[in-house]
């Protein structure tokens, strides 16, 4: 168990700077997950605390200790890996068993037949067993031990991985999309029993996907990594609620965000293609938007803010998500609504659609999030205009 | 299927056309001289008892011989008894030619002798190969090192080169050193199979990385990670790489015959087929095939017992 912390680290491969500068502590016992989209560095960052890849400048330390030069099998750190890497030859009682034969045991007492008289060969070998016993109890897979890896699914498989990550009790556990093999169904099944385990080890956690619902559902806090770098690290609830930038908005949560372009009147209010908003901001700047959940959007009467046509639906059971063409916004909105609705929301139907102005996120230009907003009680007397 | 017949009798005659000479082999080690080089007898021969004159000869009474065995043909002149002891000779010296050809490719030449020494050399060199290869394919595939690319071009360069080429240079090293007539003059030349490190190199291009990273994080190190991770895992393709070495080196007449030039004790099957190269009296095809198929026999053997495994490593290979 050990504090890990990342400070200022870069990595390039030749030209192409992957990390750009990422710091980030992870506190003994958390569960972090790294999430972005594919190519964001996430899982070079791992590969860096794994030891696996060595930092171009910065520094990682572990406990404390900095771990730069320290090989991979001396950081007591364990990986799960996207493809399980089961050794193919080995049963599955042998797989969990090669970390803890490689640390406890001497080079003598590894050789095959002559290794097994070898002093303390015996007490070492019947220690084991029962550690990969109790390993393979947690995960519920003992009745599995003497199969070979080709013998079993893929769930299985990731269990078998995941005991051999935790046979010899290591300061943190790397998995690297863990669950990205596995059928649909599957993955919510193993979504909770890995937070179980975690909330049992009580071990530190750092977890890449990039499926922003693992990221949600799992962990306690999150860093959303973009090309390089961490955007922002937060509780699920707070990346969710609170984004600092338009980028982590767009990728966390589903379906994506409404992002609607927005202009600001000469009072420094918001108005929303030509419309007033009752929202004002500190300063005047060019390229502001705004974003708005779909569960923000709400069907309304004619007087409505935005009217559209439905375009699209997708009935989901317990909600529905309507895709509507506004006209005047280059992207259809996406907006949440009650399945008993849908009478109200046939294909080609005019629908006018409004929304909480309480729930709008505003960002500038360069995607940052603007958070001096006042949000005005009454409309500004606009009817003037 | 009925379309296709013209692709299976092709298929057929190339198999016919493969397959003739090792007719020829196997059915001439069942028959006499006789039907040899009358060339008839069909595959079998008719196997009818045939004398074997050379056992005769040397079996023709002298004056000894004939004292001797006066108390076993009382009342009798020498010339009878001679003739009484030539037909006991005759009479023991014959026998089926499948049996004759036999027993002269075992007594003739020590031909257990000469498969123990293929033995030795092939198993040496092909455990030598592997010893080499295999490290070296891992480092070659799997890291990351300054000049790895130029090395690899190395060994394919060195894929182009014919063996007897630089099959002189090779004897006059070996000769240099004192080497020639000894098993290191047949090993040493061919412990380090760039085909080897190619065929393993191409395997070990497909081992997902992941593995490897995962073998370190359990603590491996990297020669812990070639024998304990790669080699396993490599099985198939080294099967592969066995038939190729084995076959080629159990059957190479070539190089064996250029660095054992005096010492019977160290010649391989194939350099036994040459006790059977008759000088003045002929040659003996029958024991000369016999012997043939007695060096070929332990690698269909072992094909049979492995076919599925070999030919699986075949088309991995891509050859053939």
């Amino acid at each position: 168990m050990a504090e890990l912390a990342i400070e200022n680290v870069t990595k390039r491969f030749g030209d192409t700077e992957v990390l750009k500068g990422v710091s980030l502590t992870i506190q003994d016992g958390e569960f972090l997950s790294l999430v972005g989209p594919s190519g964001c560095g996430k899982s070079t960052l791992l590969r860096l605390i794994a030891g696996l890849e060595t930092q171009t400048s910065g520094s990682i330390r572990l406990a404390g200790q900095d771990v730069q030069g320290v090989r991979a099998a001396d950081r007591n750190l364990s990986m799960v890996f996207q493809s399980y890497a089961l050794y193919p030859h080995l049963s599955v009682r042998d797989n969990i068993a090669v970390p803890l034969r490689m640390r406890r045991m001497t080079g003598r007492q590894r050789l095959p037949v002559v290794g097994r008289v070898m002093p303390g060969a015996r007490a070492a070998t019947r220690q084991m067993a029962a550690d990969v016993t109790h390993a393979a109890k947690t995960l519920e897979i003992d009745h599995l031990l003497d199969r070979k890896p080709g013998q079993l699914s893929g769930g299985q498989r990731q269990r078998v991985a995941l005991a051999r990550a935790m046979v010899r009790d290591p300061a943190a556990f790397l998995l690297d999309e863990p669950l990205s093999n596995l059928d649909a169904k599957l993955r919510v099944q193993t979504r909770v029993e890995i937070a179980e385990l975690h909330r049992r080890l009580g071990a530190t956690f750092v977890y890449v996907t990039h499926d922003q619902v693992e990221a949600m559902t799992m962990s306690s806090r999150i860093a959303v990594m973009m090309g390089g770098q961490i955007l922002q690290c937060a509780a699920p609830d707070q990346i969710y609620e609170d984004p600092a930038d338009i980028q982590v908005a767009e990728f966390i949560g589903a379906p994506k965000i409404n992002i609607l372009p927005v202009a600001t009147a000469p009072d420094l209010t918001l108005t929303l293609l030509g419309q007033n908003l009752p929202l004002r901001v500190a300063r005047a700047t060019t390229g502001l938007r705004l974003g708005l959940r779909p569960q923000a959007l709400h069907l309304a009467g004619a007087d409505a803010r935005l009217t559209g046509i439905v375009a699209h639906t997708e009935n989901l059971g317990a909600e529905l998500f309507a895709q509507i063409e506004v006209p005047g916004l280059a992207q259809r909105l996406v907006m949440r609504a009650e399945p008993t609705q849908r009478s109200s929301l046939r294909l080609g139907a005019p629908v006018g659609i409004d929304f909480d102005c309480r729930a709008a996120l505003v960002f500038d230009g360069a995607g940052q999030r603007v958070r001096e907003v006042e949000h005005l009680a009454h409309l500004p007397m606009v009817e003037a205009l | 299927m009925t379309r296709d017949w013209w692709k299976h009798l092709i298929l057929t005659l190339g198999a016919l056309i493969v397959i003739a000479p090792f007719y020829m082999m196997v059915s001439y080690s069942f028959k006499s001289p006789g039907e040899i080089d009358r060339g008839e007898g069909g595959f079998f021969g008719r196997q009818e008892m045939m004398v074997d004159e050379r056992c005769v000869k040397l079996r023709d009474p002298n004056r000894d011989d004939i004292a001797a065995a006066l108390l076993r043909f009382p009342n009798q002149t020498d010339a009878q008894i001679r003739d009484a002891l030539l037909a006991e000779a005759t009479a023991d010296c014959s026998m089926r030619p499948v049996v004759f050809n036999y027993t002269k490719a075992f007594t003739e030449a020590p031909l257990l002798r000469y498969l123990l020494n293929g033995v030795i050399v092939t198993a040496s060199i092909f455990f030598i190969q592997v010893l080499v290869a295999v490290p070296a394919a891992y480092a070659l595939a799997k890291l990351k090192f300054w000049g790895r690319e130029a090395v690899f071009s190395l060994v394919l360069f060195c894929l182009l080169i014919p063996v007897h080429a630089i099959a002189l240079p090779l004897y006059i090293m070996l000769a240099k050193l004192g080497l020639t007539n000894t098993y290191a003059a047949l090993v040493v030349p061919w412990t380090i199979s760039v085909f080897g490190i190619f065929l393993m190199r191409q395997f070990f291009m497909t081992v997902p990385d992941d593995l490897i990273d995962a073998a370190r994080m359990d603590g491996m190190g990297e020669f812990a990670i070639v024998w304990r991770v790669m080699l396993p895992t490599a099985i198939p393709a080294l099967l592969a790489f066995a038939i190729f070495s084995v076959v080629a080196h159990w059957n190479d007449y070539f190089w064996p015959r250029i660095v054992v030039t005096g010492n019977r004790d160290l010649f391989t099957p194939p350099l036994g087929l040459r006790e059977f190269k008759g000088d003045g009296d002929g040659s003996f095809f029958g024991p000369m095939m016999a012997t043939a198929t007695v060096i070929v026999m332990p690698l269909i053997v072992a094909f049979l017992l492995a076919q599925k495994r070999f030919i699986e490593g075949i088309t991995l290979s891509g050859m053939k």
